[in-house]
């Protein structure tokens, strides 16, 4: 049979090999509904408050490196500044609730937009600014953004952070539990998931790529370079700001020591050792470095040497992180 | 009225002149060629047209439009398609994809259509992969639509960027030495490839090194020699041409 686009992945008549199978239709759907339901139901698998913490950590930052992720592995840019950008969602959510008594849900919408704002503005520099140096531009602003959050007293109360976040509530259902802060994380990662999907599987996620790929080749092929670029950083960063948000109600304080550059490098390495480029692969690199921290969470002081470790593993045996496609494996 | 009309174009870097007062009509339908020796201007000149560069002087008219100086993605907007020298395919995606990206500009989703619009983003998106299907159907490597383009052999990836290319239905392909470390057999197929895509209306513009090839293809030659034009052409009239041979096909008998 001739191969098209419609009798595609479903190899009709082929041997059944590994691989044909999990490119079968069937199988995808059987394996979403499957993960899906094993989403929803976990927390009552799971019962334990300590794991299902951890859990909703890893939530947090999957919706955090999904949005990086966009930014790295799709676009190609390199941003040390993510947590500035989660930080900013962070404050906004906190200090609307407690000094504004703004509900949760326009506090998580403001808190993307804001990220998405400022992202843009970041952006911008990208028209002149290009690889290393605008690298250099993100570790700035992520800088400058905690320096302004420990110094400016009188708005975000200086190192001390913004404490006293109340529980949160949406359309009556008030977010209490480990359980129901895993259910909004869930969501949220929904939304970030089916939002971002949309998105990259359109001609803008392929403009990305391209951009990513050859940028002069791509501005050939009819596409804006310069807003492009401007786009995605906005839109990685309206992610990162719904994660600040979250943290905002989950942890109930936010401190700047919340957003340090150790943050941004965090999620770099989970997107870099999950995988670039491939829209759930982060997920894998979170799993692993958030069990990694918290393991050996009493050796402190050795942490962030183990976190090198496996990070300098996966580039040596698997540069494109485990589940990345394969424009890195260099 | 001429498709192309490239008007005393020149182009300065620094104290160097890359192209001076060069003018020259394309017209609808045709297939012009451009020679002439290494570092004469030629990949200058279509990096001016194309948008890369803004041409220092002079102007270039499109359909009876002022194109000068405009950015590469407004002018591939307005019908005009190049391939590179150097090969830039995008290596790492499929070639599927590699084809979708030429279709950019005729995709008419909005950022707003992508979220707002599933269903309608959906079907735009069914029918540029058809169009894109079809378009690596003439160039045979519909086949190979899922490979990635870095694993096709040199020669198809050659073809493929010119697929990408032509999916946008440009008025103008502009082509920078297509059969740059093609073997004899991939050049005779180019040729051919050239020849369907004339028939479908596409007006072609190409450079090229190569003599057996350009003179079998092209119907009017333009002699590019130290940044100006220097003669234009049948390829009879050009192959006969002393003051031709002499700056570029060396001695008589060497063809």
């Amino acid at each position: 049979m001739e191969p098209t686009l419609e009798n595609h992945g479903k190899q009709t008549g082929n041997p059944m090999t590994f691989k044909t199978v999990l490119n079968h239709p069937m199988f995808k759907k059987t394996a979403f509904l499957t993960a899906a339901a094993g989403c929803v139901l976990l927390p009552h698998i799971m019962t334990d408050t300590y794991y299902l913490g951890i859990i909703n950590y890893m939530i947090l930052y999957v919706i955090l490196c999904m949005g990086l992720n966009l930014i790295l592995g799709y676009a190609g840019l390199l941003s040390l500044g993510h947590a500035a950008f989660y930080g900013l969602g962070g404050y906004t959510t906190a200090i609307l609730i407690t000094r504004y008594g703004f509900g949760f849900l326009s506090c998580l919408i403001l808190s993307g937009v804001i990220a998405l704002v400022f992202g843009i503005l970041l952006g911008l520099p990208t028209r002149k600014v290009r690889g290393d140096y605008f690298c250099l531009l993100t570790i700035a602003f992520g800088e400058i953004f905690r320096l302004v959050a420990q110094a400016w007293i009188g708005f975000t109360n200086g190192a001390m952070g913004i404490v006293g976040i109340p529980i949160p509530t949406i359309l009556g259902w008030s977010i209490r539990t480990e359980v129901d802060f895993y259910y909004l994380g869930l969501i949220l990662l929904g939304f970030t998931w089916l939002t971002l999907s949309l998105l990259v599987h359109s001609k803008f996620g392929r403009a990305f790529i391209a951009i990513r790929e050859d940028e002069l080749a791509a501005s050939v092929m009819g596409i804006n370079t310069a807003v492009y670029k401007i786009i995605v950083f906005g839109i990685g960063c309206f992610y990162a700001g719904l994660a600040g948000s979250y943290l905002a109600v989950y942890q109930t304080t936010v401190t700047p020591s919340n957003f340090r550059l150790e943050e941004s490098c965090l999620m770099i390495i989970m997107v870099i050792v999950g995988g670039m480029g491939s829209l759930l692969a982060p997920i894998a690199g979170v799993i692993i470095m958030t069990l990694a921290t918290e393991y050996f969470r009493g050796i402190a002081e050795y942490r962030m040497l183990i976190i090198g470790v496996i990070m300098v593993a996966v580039l040596l045996f698997r540069p494109q992180g485990i589940f990345g496609t394969s424009a890195f494996k260099g | 009225m001429s498709l192309l009309t490239a008007d005393t174009i020149g182009k300065k870097f620094g104290g160097v002149i890359a192209l001076k007062d060069v003018s020259l009509t394309v017209e609808k339908g045709e297939i012009v060629g451009m020679i002439g020796p290494n570092g004469s201007g030629k990949t200058t000149f279509i990096n001016n047209l194309s948008g890369l560069y803004a041409p220092t002087s002079g102007r270039f008219m499109f359909n009876g439009e002022d194109i000068t100086g405009l950015p590469a993605h407004v002018i591939t907007g307005k019908g005009i398609s190049r391939t590179f020298q150097n090969l830039r395919v995008f290596p790492n995606i499929s070639v599927l994809e590699n084809i979708l990206i030429g279709l950019h500009c005729k995709i008419s989703t909005s950022l707003w259509d992508v979220y707002a619009g599933v269903l309608k983003t959906r079907k735009v998106e069914r029918q540029a992969r058809e169009k894109a299907m079809a378009v690596l159907e003439l160039a045979d490597l519909a086949g190979r639509h899922d490979t990635l383009a870095k694993n096709l052999p040199y020669g198809k990836q050659r073809l493929l960027e010119i697929c990408r290319a032509i999916v946008s239905d440009p008025h103008l392909l502009l082509l920078d030495e297509p059969c740059a470390g093609m073997n004899p057999v991939e050049m005779d197929d180019l040729a051919g490839f050239i020849r369907i895509l004339q028939k479908k209306g596409i007006t072609v513009f190409v450079i090229e090194h190569n003599m057996r090839f350009i003179m079998s293809v092209a119907e009017r030659i333009i002699v590019l020699a130290n940044g100006a034009k220097f003669q234009e052409g049948t390829p009879v009239e050009i192959q006969k041409d002393k003051k031709v041979q002499a700056i570029y096909l060396g001695e008589e008998g060497d063809l």
